[in-house]
């Protein structure tokens, strides 16, 4: 049975990436897309601890983070295309406005 | 031994894909990248004895959640912006603060969370999710299916810019279905 | 989990009979489509290769290999290369999660002075049996738009573009009617595990104390309707005609394989027979009873699994020729209306069902 260990370190290493992602790209979806590996390194950390301690919640958790993830998806993408049409562009920094 | 053999090969598959996504121009290969280190992923859930969720992983991220940032990207014909650099102290301090963190998580990790194996298997299926979601997690549950109604609205209203003129163009007719799959799939 | 040797041995027959049933499908089917559009329409179809022209599908396929492999400049050429394999994965693996027969005990042999099968082993018929089958099955095909959408894009094609949006954003919408439909039989049988699915369905119902009716969930009162959906959504998710947006001739040219030539757009032209077989398979095991064959009941041996796997085979083949004759005798929807079936029609259907199916369990009528 392969360690708890192994499955927290790939999880830190993909969480790690995706934090490399959003603090150096300015590529709006690609931001967003680093945050979705982001979360889905801190599912893999919530499965591996509930097979640890034998526990449902770290699944019915996960479920939820799904279920968000899906809704955030929805109207982080709805967001983008709005600043699209508005501005001709996905660079988080020319989105500096709170109105248009 | 097979079991070791699998995490390995799809913990490197997972890691490589992820550098792609961050490190890749082009947001299309960034967003197929990002369906492939999913899919480890869900390998990762069978490995974990959560076969229940490795298939909501495969059918909700790699179905839904990547086909929505796709058509996005192919629809908006992002693949021809060309994406500014980023300032050198940005990219720096980005790098550095990353993996600094990785360094100090991995540090932690190893000193303390080593853990002795479970000693009972562990057997999640998706009866007893079930039992659980509509028992002791009933409330957040409902709380949940609100949550994804709002998104439904909300993102059909933010897309929707000519909500008001009641002229409708193509690409915006394409979009509706797709933001309530990736809601209702969840469901 | 331990296995042996005579595991491996035996799953590795399992897939050897699972992906040749598959990969036969193509060239059989090809056949059958041509002559059976010929017998509607009233025509010949192809019979000079072969007697009945059968070996038409042979000349096909060495068509194809022969022809000029062509990659347009704009195209973005690792996306365009690996498209036709993103298409052909998950109508190849989608089949390995359905029971193709009724398990039996090997009994124990003696051959030279080797004990083979000892206690007893036994035989399932399917290559994987997950208590998760049915999760497999949509997972996988939710996975087929890929292949359709990067054909679309990496060509640099309009119509190419145009026929992928379509396409996935069709089997987007179907996948949910579809998944709902399959709810309700998976509701009857308590499991999402496919064996499990097929044994419910073994019994009978029986009418006014006398007639006697095989329990296949579309003979239920309850579950008919959500056979039919799960049927027509079938049909949108493998891009079948009445509903084949991907490649509306009329419209745009051939949609998302207009670009692709020689064996990459034979193995498009694979991936769509296949996952029509399995799509087949899946109706079958859902809605069809399996290999469930009616007021007879099969023995747990060699001959009872030879003889369910032949009905399975049997149901599939049927199923197919209903694919053939309604491709055939249903011009095309608009797409438009397409959409508007999908979202307002058959979800509401599904979802009205699931309650009617959990009324009968509840009331115990199930």
């Amino acid at each position: 049975m392969i360690p708890t260990q192994w499955f927290l370190i790939l999880s830190a290493i993909l969480f790690s990436i995706g934090v490399c992602g959003v603090l150096t790209r300015r590529n709006g979806i690609t931001i967003f897309m680093s945050i979705e590996l982001m979360v889905n390194a801190v599912n893999l950390t919530f499965l591996a601890y509930a097979r640890q301690f034998n526990q449902l919640h770290g699944l019915i958790f996960v479920f939820f983070i799904m279920a968000i993830a899906a809704a955030e998806a929805a109207v982080g993408l709805a967001i983008f295309i709005s600043l699209f049409h508005h501005r001709e562009t996905i660079d988080v920094d020319e989105a500096n406005l709170m109105h248009w | 031994m097979f079991e070791y053999l699998i995490f390995f090969v799809f913990a490197a598959i997972a890691i490589i894909f992820a550098l792609v996504v961050v490190l890749h121009r082009n947001a299309v290969v960034g967003a197929l990248s990002l369906v492939v280190s999913f899919f480890s992923l869900a390998v990762m859930y069978v490995l974990l004895d959560a076969p229940f969720l490795a298939a909501l992983q495969v059918i909700v991220y790699a179905g839904a959640i990547m086909v929505l940032f796709l058509f996005v990207i192919m629809l908006l014909n992002l693949q021809h912006v060309q994406e500014a650099n980023t300032r050198p102290v940005q990219k720096f301090l980005g790098y550095t603060s990353a993996a600094a963190f990785l360094i100090t998580i991995v540090y932690y990790i190893l000193k303390y969370a080593a853990f002795t194996a479970p000693a009972s298997p562990f057997r999640a299926d998706a009866h007893q999710i079930g039992v659980s979601l509509f028992e002791a997690y009933v409330f957040p549950f409902e709380m949940v299916s609100i949550l994804l109604l709002a998104a439904i609205v909300g993102a059909m209203l933010l897309s929707n810019r000519s909500i008001d003129t009641s002229e409708s163009i193509s690409t915006e007719v394409m979009e509706q279905p797709d933001g309530e799959s990736g809601a209702e799939v969840t469901r | 989990m331990a296995f042996d040797v005579t595991d491996i041995a035996l799953s590795i027959l399992k897939i050897a009979i699972v992906l040749s049933a598959v990969l036969s499908v193509t060239p059989i089917w090809v056949w059958v489509e041509r002559r059976g559009s010929a017998l509607i329409q009233d025509r010949l179809g192809p019979n000079r290769v072969g007697p009945f022209g059968l070996i038409q599908p042979l000349a096909d396929a060495l068509k194809f290999l022969l022809k000029e492999d062509i990659i347009p400049t704009q195209a973005h050429k690792w996306l365009y290369t690996l498209a036709p394999a993103f298409g052909l994965l998950p109508a190849l693996t989608t089949i390995a999660v359905v029971p193709w027969g009724r398990s039996f005990v090997i009994p124990q042999m003696q051959i030279a002075g080797y004990t083979l099968f000892a206690g007893g082993r036994l035989f399932e018929p399917i290559v994987a049996d997950l208590n998760v089958g049915i999760l497999v099955i949509f997972a996988l095909a939710s996975l087929s738009v890929y292949g359709v959408t990067i054909a679309g894009w990496s060509s640099s094609n309009k119509y190419s573009m145009f026929g992928a949006i379509r396409a996935s954003a069709q089997m987007i919408s179907y996948e949910l009617s579809l998944a709902l439909a399959a709810v309700s039989a998976l509701l009857a049988a308590g499991s999402l595990r496919l064996t499990d699915v097929v044994w419910m369905q073994t019994g009978y119902f029986v009418l006014f104390d006398t007639i006697k009716i095989p329990a296949w969930n579309i003979f239920s009162p309850a579950m008919w309707l959500s056979a039919i959906i799960f049927t027509v959504s079938g049909f949108a998710e493998t891009n079948r005609l009445p509903f084949d947006f991907a490649e509306a001739d009329a419209e745009l040219v051939a949609g998302y394989h207009t670009e692709y030539s020689s064996m990459k757009f034979a193995l498009f032209f694979m991936a769509e027979y296949m996952a029509m077989g399995t799509m087949a398979a899946v109706i079958v095991t859902l809605f069809l009873g399996g290999w469930d064959i009616p007021y007879y009941n099969e023995p747990a041996s060699f001959l009872g699994f030879v003889l369910s796997a032949l009905a399975f085979v049997a149901k599939v083949t049927v199923m197919l020729f209903v694919f053939v004759w309604v491709r055939w005798t249903i011009p095309r929807l608009k797409y438009d209306i397409l959409m508007r079936l999908g979202w307002k029609v058959f979800l509401p259907l599904a979802v009205l069902n699931i309650v009617l199916v959990a009324l009968f369990i509840g009331k115990g009528w199930i």
